[in-house]
């Protein structure tokens, strides 16, 4: 390539399409709208129109059946605001979200540091430990119906140290809702330990260089070099993490239906019953779609204010 | 031109892969050493316990696929299987129904959907990062921000224009929601980004045409991006569970994810199908995830999607 072509468009080259340059750019403008067409047809129909028809059907009456569905304004979103089911799935749901969410950045990145290290063994303990993230929400589900079965794995274990217990975390209104939480971190934290490491390997070695010749120890370098400098990738870790959280369904769905006692009914569940189980509401479901939606969006930007993606080096 | 031109390239996507995988940084010094091997021993505790914590449900699960479903919860447990029974997995086979039916399932809709990504988002991705079109920034500033709508604002509309379309309980339901993907057209606009425009160039020259000078020129040199999208493409589908719990409503159009699920129903307290199942369904992604792990890595740092 150096020899012989000049990196930039060699003279001949311009000179001899100029005067076809008209024609080309024609041609280009033609294949770029050609090409881009199937995502134009995919925003239009699965994104736009699909938005406009969640708020539309959000006003209405609305059943997968009826042929007439009455328009009822506010009142879908009115109802949310007294409706118990809703209120609890809310409280749950933002309650799952903050703890699993801090809690699984926390250790994502612990985990990433402790990668980004001198040891050997490296590649293995990064292929072990991320393997909780290849499998599906329901494997993981059926993984953890076993180890939370009050004769199970993590049972088996306390009992090793001597805690004897036959808890059945599942049918508690105490530990079902935490159950679900460890379950959550443990299976997302290492997704986001990969995107830390990536970030990691990113930050010039001479900011730790200068910092160890100030005499900086390890402790004081991960505080006020390695978290300031990863600040957009924890933005958007956080907002994947606030994103997925507030949408969490298949580990409610699959291991405890909501239960016990709706200790574990999620936002996302509440929709799945309102479209799938219960009549008519399914103009309710939408209604609880966008909240849900205004409120993921409403978290995503105060913690991108609370973060401040800004960096300096 | 020709051949050379690639060669600097295969450097430069190389890098990102060979950074993720190259501890090179902070070397201790000499008078330090004793601590420093009280710390490695240290250390090392530490990262096995992590190890232990994040892979022993894991090993405890394939162990107990080979266990009778007794001895699955058994009290007081045991750790290997007191007699080994593989014909589990022959039972997971045979005695559920239509199980043959869900596997064949997941992998034909998880083939299709890598086909059509590879093609697909390739072909947006080409369009955004080389081509000058018309409203070309309005619309990739648009899927940028759409990624962030949560899907299930989504569900109510889709589901109802697949019912008219009737689309629901068949592969086209899911093949019309997942034949492109925006996270993986942004991929492959960034990684496109970074080839050279020489090569194309010197093929408008020789007065080929866009399309060919994408099929026969781009899309060979985009083998490392294309390797992350399909892999990512193939997780996310073999993986996928809502979407089949929603759209497919005959067992006989289940994929073993969703299949899985009536497990517990259904044969209840089958512990030994539940655990065999299990591995079963998660044999495939874990054989790509060990054969592609570079790509994988790459992707997920790159675009945050499983």
């Amino acid at each position: 390539m150096a020899v012989t072509v000049a990196p930039n468009a060699p003279a001949v080259t311009a000179k001899g399409s100029r005067r076809k340059r008209g024609g080309m750019a024609i041609a280009e403008r033609r294949a770029g709208l050609l090409f881009v067409t199937p995502y134009l047809l995919y925003f239009l129909i699965l994104q736009l129109a699909a938005l406009a028809f969640a708020i539309w059907v959000s006003f209405h009456h609305y059943d997968l059946l009826a042929l007439d569905n009455p328009w009822v304004g506010l009142r879908n979103y009115a109802r949310l605001t007294v409706n118990q089911d809703f209120l609890i799935a809310m409280r749950n749901t933002t309650e799952y979200a903050v703890v699993v969410v801090i809690l699984q950045t926390v250790f994502a990145l612990l985990l990433a540091v402790l990668l980004d290290s001198k040891i050997k063994g490296r590649n293995f303990f990064r292929s072990t430990w991320y393997t909780p993230s290849i499998a599906s929400s329901v494997v993981i589900s059926m993984v953890f119906l076993y180890v939370y079965h009050p004769t199970g794995l993590l049972n088996s274990i306390l009992g090793l140290v001597g805690i004897h217990t036959s808890e059945a975390y599942l049918e508690s209104t105490t530990w079902a809702l935490p159950a679900l939480m460890f379950l959550a971190i443990w299976t997302t934290a290492p997704t986001f330990m990969l995107m830390f490491l990536a970030a990691l390997q990113d930050i010039p070695k001479e900011v730790y260089e200068a910092a160890a010749v100030d005499g900086a120890s390890g402790v004081r370098k991960l505080f006020s070099i390695t978290i300031p400098l990863l600040r957009p990738i924890i933005f958007l870790v956080v907002s994947l993490g606030i994103i997925g959280c507030f949408q969490v369904f298949d580990q409610m769905f699959i291991m405890t239906s909501g239960g016990p006692l709706k200790a574990t009914l999620s936002v996302a569940l509440l929709i799945y019953d309102n479209l799938f189980h219960d009549v008519g509401t399914v103009g309710v479901a939408c209604a609880e779609a966008i909240v849900l939606g205004l409120v993921i969006f409403a978290l995503t930007l105060i913690s991108r204010r609370v973060i401040d993606t800004k960096i300096e080096y | 031109m020709s051949i050379s031109g690639s060669q600097p390239l295969d450097a430069e996507i190389n890098a990102p892969v060979a950074m993720v995988t190259m501890p090179k940084r902070r070397e201790g010094t000499d008078s330090t050493e004793r601590i420093n091997r009280l710390e490695v021993v240290v250390r090392y505790a530490l990262y096995i316990v992590i190890t232990l914590f994040l892979f022993i449900p894991f090993v405890m699960t394939v162990l107990s696929s080979f266990k009778t479903s007794a001895e699955v919860i058994a009290f007081p447990p045991t750790f290997l299987p007191s007699v080994w029974h593989p014909e589990n997995y022959l039972h997971v086979l045979t005695q559920i129904n239509g199980f043959p039916r869900m596997v064949f399932n997941s992998f034909f809709i998880t083939f299709a959907a890598v086909a059509l990504n590879l093609f697909f988002d390739s072909l947006v991705g080409y369009a955004f990062a080389r081509l000058e079109f018309p409203f070309k920034n309005t619309l990739f500033a648009i899927m940028i921000a759409s990624m962030v709508i949560p899907g299930f604002v989504f569900i109510v509309p889709r589901y109802i224009l697949l019912l008219n379309a009737h689309l629901v309980n068949t592969y086209g339901a899911l093949l019309v929601l997942y034949f492109l993907q925006p996270a993986y057209i942004l991929l492959m606009t960034q990684f496109f980004k970074s080839i050279p425009r020489d090569l194309e160039e010197a093929a408008i020259v020789d007065g080929m045409g866009w399309f060919g000078i994408f099929w026969k020129i781009i899309l060979p040199l985009a083998r490392p991006a294309l390797l992350a999208t399909g892999i990512l493409t193939f997780a996310g589908m073999w993986n996928g569970f809502f979407d089949w719990l929603i759209y497919m409503q005959d067992q006989t159009m289940f994929n073993i994810q969703l299949g899985l699920t009536t497990f517990r129903s259904v044969y209840q307290n089958q512990w030994d199908l539940i655990m065999a199942g299990s591995v079963l369904a998660i044999l495939p992604i874990l054989i790509v995830y060990i054969a592609g792990q570079r790509y994988f890595v790459r992707g997920i740092a790159t675009t945050g999607m499983k």
